[in-house]
C-alpha cells in the first residue's frame, strides 16, 4: 500500500506551524 | 505589505529610545506599536503619506510612548522577579500544550479537523503575539490548501477517461 505524497502535507501543516510557534516561544524567553 | 518609510524611521526611533527596557519587551512593545498602526492605517482607509503622518501624530513621540511604558518609577529593575501574569514571562500551559499537541499528533490521527481545532487554541492562547499567531495559520491554510488542490487534480486526472491506448 503506497501513500499519496500529497496526504503527507497534512501533519506537515501542523507540524511545521508547531515547529514555529515552539521557536517564537523559545527565542522570546531567552 | 512593505513597511512605510515613515513607519520604519518612527519605529527605529521607538527601538532606540526604548533601550533601557529588556530586549523582549521593546521587541514586543515594537511589535505592538506597529500593529497599532497597520490597524490605524487599516482603519483610515488610505496608506498615503498623509495618513501615515496622521496616525503617527496621534501615537506620539516615540520617547513619549517609552516614558508612559517606563512610568514615573523609571525604569524596571532586571534583577527584579520576573511576573508570572506577564504574558511575554510565563512558560506555556494547557491552552498552548493542547493546541501543539493538535497541531502535531492531531494532524496525524485527525487529518484536516486536528490543525483546525489546535488553531482554535492557538488564537485562544495569550502566549503568542498576534503576528505569531498569523504566520502559524497561514503555515497551517497555505499547506493545507495545497493538499487539497493536490488533491483535486489527482481525481481531476483519474476521472479523465483514457485517451492512448497501446498497441
Amino acid at each position: 500500500m503506497s501513500i499519496e505524497p500529497v496526504y503527507l502535507l497534512i501533519p506537515l501543516a501542523g507540524i511545521a506551524a508547531a515547529v514555529f510557534l515552539v521557536a517564537v516561544g523559545l527565542r522570546r524567553r531567552r | 505589505m512593505e513597511t512605510d518609510p515613515l513607519v520604519r524611521d518612527y519605529l527605529g526611533r521607538l527601538e532606540a529610545a526604548a533601550w533601557m527596557l529588556p530586549g523582549d519587551r521593546r521587541r514586543e512593545l515594537g511589535e505592538e506599536v506597529h500593529e497599532h498602526i497597520d490597524a490605524a492605517l487599516a482603519a483610515a482607509g488610505r496608506q498615503d503619506e498623509v495618513a501615515v503622518r496622521n496616525v503617527l501624530e496621534r501615537l506620539g513621540r516615540p520617547e513619549e510612548i517609552i516614558a508612559a511604558e517606563v512610568g514615573p518609577g523609571g525604569p524596571p529593575n532586571p534583577t527584579q522577579a520576573p511576573d508570572p501574569a506577564d504574558p511575554a514571562r510565563r512558560s506555556m500551559g494547557g491552552v498552548e500544550i493542547i493546541a501543539l499537541l493538535l497541531l502535531t499528533i492531531g494532524a496525524i490521527f485527525l487529518p484536516l479537523i486536528g490543525p483546525l481545532i489546535g488553531l482554535v487554541f492557538v488564537w485562544s492562547s495569550s502566549y503568542w503575539t498576534r503576528n505569531q499567531k498569523l504566520v502559524a495559520t497561514v503555515i497551517v491554510a497555505v499547506l493545507l490548501l495545497i493538499t487539497i488542490a493536490g488533491l483535486a487534480v489527482g481525481s481531476g486526472s483519474a476521472a479523465q477517461p483514457q485517451t492512448t491506448r497501446s498497441m
